[in-house]
């Protein structure tokens, strides 16, 4: 069973775009889901810290694996 | 100056803040290690102590730039998330950054002319936040049938050569032609025209930017 609710695929996009796609994700969404993501950019590693910290959702974790990056965001 | 009592973390910024107006003066090729140390008043020994050759220096200065990203972050989270919210708060954002810092943009000028691949990915990387936006965009508004077909990489084109003008002509030409106008009004009046061109309405798109 997936540890997440729902998938998006942000590789190849520069930000702002990951950003703006996890919020559209997110907002489809109920309290407590959780939205994976999959990133190609470097600086999404900290847009994602900081898209969490100021939207109040909760950063379940963030890894790098080969040239990707997954982020588990838990809807708050 | 670079004095003897400089810490070592201090004389590598001092080292790197004047190269970086030396390559923005004059590009890669035109400048030497021996011109950087002689405008720092030091021997190209102790250039080299700090960085292996002019190559890592100028890298070095290209680096702490990219360090200083802009955070676009903020535009998405507070705006309502349409195309035109989102290009024209990360356009302010970065428009605001960079005209603190003409080297960098002497800098940019500077890597056109020179031609080198390396510098003119770095270069590109800095302006694909835009390009992607609205390549991404128009192509997923135009599949919605909400503007007509438009050329994604030609519309980034246009709007990238508009702003770089603007940053041009109020930051290192300080053209007088435009000496009257606030860039940051300049730049929103481009963005409308912008928009336009690509038969995008922005009133009609209240936040709902394709995912």
């Amino acid at each position: 069973m997936a540890d997440f609710d729902l998938e998006l695929d942000a590789r190849g996009l520069n930000c702002p775009l990951p950003i703006l796609r996890a919020k559209k994700s997110i907002q489809t969404l109920s309290t407590g889901q959780v939205l994976r993501i999959v990133a190609t950019d470097p600086g999404s590693v900290k847009d994602f810290e900081a898209f969490c910290k100021q939207t109040g959702n909760a950063l379940l974790a963030s890894a790098q694996q080969g040239g990707e990056y997954h982020f588990h965001i838990r809807k708050a | 100056m670079v004095g003897k009592r400089l810490k070592a973390s201090e004389r590598r910024a001092t080292i790197l803040a004047v190269a970086k107006v030396l390559f923005s003066d004059k590009g890669y090729h035109g400048v030497s290690v021996d011109e950087i140390a002689g405008r720092l008043g030091v021997s190209p020994a102790i250039l080299y102590r700090h960085f292996a050759s002019k190559e890592a220096l100028y890298e070095e200065v290209l680096n702490e730039i990219a360090c200083k990203r802009e955070s676009y972050v903020e535009v998405v989270v507070n705006s309502a998330g349409g195309f035109g919210d989102v290009l024209r708060g990360i356009t302010h954002i970065y428009v605001a950054s960079v005209s603190k810092d003409p080297d960098y943009l002497r800098m940019e000028l500077q890597s056109a002319l020179e031609g080198s691949d390396a510098t003119r990915q770095f270069f590109e990387n800095r302006w694909r936040p835009f390009t992607d936006l609205i390549e991404y965009s128009l192509k997923e508004l135009a599949g919605q049938n909400r503007i007509g077909p438009v050329n994604g990489a030609v519309a980034a084109l246009l709007f990238q050569g508009m702003i770089r003008e603007a940053l041009y002509a109020k930051c290192i030409y300080r053209s007088p032609r435009y000496h009257d106008m606030d860039l940051g009004a300049l730049v929103d009046h481009l963005i409308g025209l912008f928009f336009r061109a690509v038969g995008y309405v922005e009133s009609l798109d209240p936040g709902t930017l394709p995912g």
